[in-house]
């Protein structure tokens, strides 16, 4: 009965009833969606953004947020093919510098953010600012051909291998991997705690002597890494860096890992709440083109999603202090 | 007499060209819990700011156990066994019990690099801290902050304190905004907490709380100490209450 109890009232539990509902929906209205080439379809793209989605959970909680995510996505394998194709370095190599830039990026925007007390949302519209006009800089606006380039490591990255009747991309194993990790990180290790705390009152966790500055720059590398790996994934799987991909990324990521229960305040959240988020999402995308409602209207059901979430987390916190 | 703890000697504290603290000593023993009381403005929250390492004074030196210290930062004062607790309690209100208890110094299990918790020794060390600072009422280890009520809030930073090995624990306005239930609650917390061997310094605006639980009554007006070694049991709250406005015996 208890469990019921911490189940119902638990923050994922009206996020998994709208994805079952948008699921049962979604299969009664179009037959194809649960077909072997919509759901691979489905769980190609998934991946890329949901990668984002873990790092900006993890920073999310702790109380800041990186408006920059999308412009890394499409800066990173940019850089990448730019060494590659020109020459200056080997695929891997190319792939290590664009992932040091974008540690750099990272540390930028958290050295920014604690060291000078700026807020995360005016250093991130920032540092998007400065990566986006860098990428379409060095591209003059063109995409990077990404084709001629087959290996071991694009393989690793995006390779595709067959399942049964799906056609499965390895950045599903990265994603799956990676929210296994995130989630054992947030609530079995003290690095966790500091990161619940260093959101949930900053004040009080720098008095116990925890490192609330060093534990918001990690998380502020750790998302901006995993943006720019997800940014060289997309890159591999469609054949192409193109200097513009990743627009506004950042506030569909930021949707999804609100509707997963995240607060914006910081100190409360979870990975499975974001996962749930990122399939909501990307099930509502997927499943309203397949039955005919124009992609223009797209926004119109993520806002009223988002709105009927907050609206029951608010209501589920409520009830949670009444008790 | 038990051994000194604490001494802070001749505090000066200017803001400006206001001037706080005037030359004050303060003396705390082991294991007693002492009053510090005065009218707003005295200057009793500046004087326990600088003892926390929220504020540096002006001059003056503190000791801990006779040797001399400089607080840069409350992570000094809380390195040395001093933990204040302020009314807000300083508490992670998303975390739970255990998580708080021990933040900052998490038990760990297995290899480093895992970083991963020990549970059940989270749990452990919990229940014991709540026993120890006396609360009877069965509340899981693993219920967040959020979840309780003010009186136990101050339970749990008290018994963080003790989980610290915090040697002076020092309370600020601990009885604020809470019913009589609790507030008997909190004066237990805190004796309980000074048999467990820890000094407390108390400070409340409602002195028939202070007169309940301290052994020695401290008062500062105007940023001067104007009494010290006050001995609860053999005075009046109405002349205790003279010495804190300065009206005349």
């Amino acid at each position: 009965m208890r469990l019921l109890q911490k189940i119902f009232s638990s923050a994922e539990f009206g996020p998994l009833i709208l994805l079952i509902g948008e699921i049962v929906v979604f299969t009664t209205l179009s037959p194809a969606f649960l077909s072997a080439g919509n759901i691979s379809n489905l769980l190609a793209f998934t991946p890329e953004l949901g990668m984002i989605t873990l790092g900006m959970t993890l920073l999310m909680i702790a109380g800041e947020f990186d408006l920059s995510v999308g412009s890394v996505f499409g800066f990173a394998p940019v850089l990448m093919w730019t060494c590659y194709n020109t020459h200056f370095t080997s695929l891997f190599v190319g792939f290590l510098i664009a992932m040091g830039v974008a540690a750099l990026i990272g540390f930028a925007n958290g050295w920014l953010v604690t060291r000078l007390k700026i807020p995360s949302f005016l250093v991130t519209l920032g540092m998007l600012l400065v990566v986006r006009g860098t990428a379409l800089y060095l591209t003059s606006g063109f995409p990077q051909r990404t084709w001629s380039a087959t290996s071991f490591l694009t393989n690793a990255i995006a390779g595709e291998f067959p399942v049964g009747e799906l056609r499965i991309y390895t950045s599903l194993l990265w994603f799956v991997g990676l929210a296994i990790l995130s989630g054992y990180v947030l609530t079995e290790t003290k690095t966790g705690n500091w990161i619940q705390a260093s959101g949930g009152n900053p004040e009080a966790a720098r008095a116990r002597g925890v490192r609330v500055n060093r534990t918001k720059i990690m998380l502020f590398v750790l998302t901006a890494i995993i943006s720019a790996y997800a940014g060289i994934t997309s890159s591999i799987r469609v054949f192409a860096a193109n200097p513009n991909s990743g627009t506004s990324y950042e506030l569909e990521v930021i949707a999804m890992v609100v509707i997963g229960g995240t607060a914006l305040s910081g100190g409360r959240g979870s990975i499975i709440g974001t996962v749930i988020g990122v399939l909501i999402l990307r099930v509502m995308r997927n499943g309203i083109v397949l039955i005919g409602v124009p992609g223009l209207a797209y926004n119109i059901f993520i806002g009223a999603i988002i709105l009927g979430m907050m609206a029951l987390h608010s209501w589920l916190e409520r009830r949670h202090y009444a008790r | 007499m038990s051994e000194e703890l604490v001494r802070m000697e001749h505090i000066k504290k200017f803001f400006g060209r206001v001037q706080a603290l005037n030359d004050v000593t303060l003396s705390i023993r082991k294991n007693e819990i002492v009053g510090l009381l005065g009218d707003n403005g005295a200057g009793k929250s500046t004087l326990i700011k600088i003892l926390s390492g929220a504020l540096r004074a002006t001059s003056g030196d503190i000791y801990i156990h006779g040797e001399k210290v400089d607080f840069r930062n409350p992570t000094d004062a809380i390195a040395h066994g001093i933990e204040t607790i302020y009314q807000d309690s300083a508490l992670v209100p998303q975390l739970s019990i255990a998580r708080n208890l021990c933040l900052g110094r998490e038990p760990i299990k297995g290899p480093r690099l895992l970083d991963r918790l020990d549970h059940s020794e989270l749990s452990r060390v919990a229940s014991k801290l709540l026993k120890q600072v006396g609360i009877t009422k069965e509340i899981p280890a693993t219920t967040p902050i959020s979840a309780l009520s003010g009186g136990e809030r101050q339970a749990v930073a008290i018994a963080r304190a003790m989980y610290f090995e915090s040697e002076l624990i020092v309370l600020d306005e601990p009885t604020n905004n809470l019913g009589v239930d609790e507030t008997r609650g909190v004066l237990q917390f805190v004796r309980n907490a000074r048999d467990s061997g820890h000094s407390c310094i108390f400070i409340a605006h409602n002195i028939y709380h202070v007169f309940q639980v301290v052994d020695r009554i401290v008062v500062l007006r105007r940023g001067k100490k104007v009494a010290d070694d006050v001995d609860p049991k053999s005075t009046t709250i109405d002349a205790v209450e003279r010495l804190i406005t300065g009206m005349a015996l």
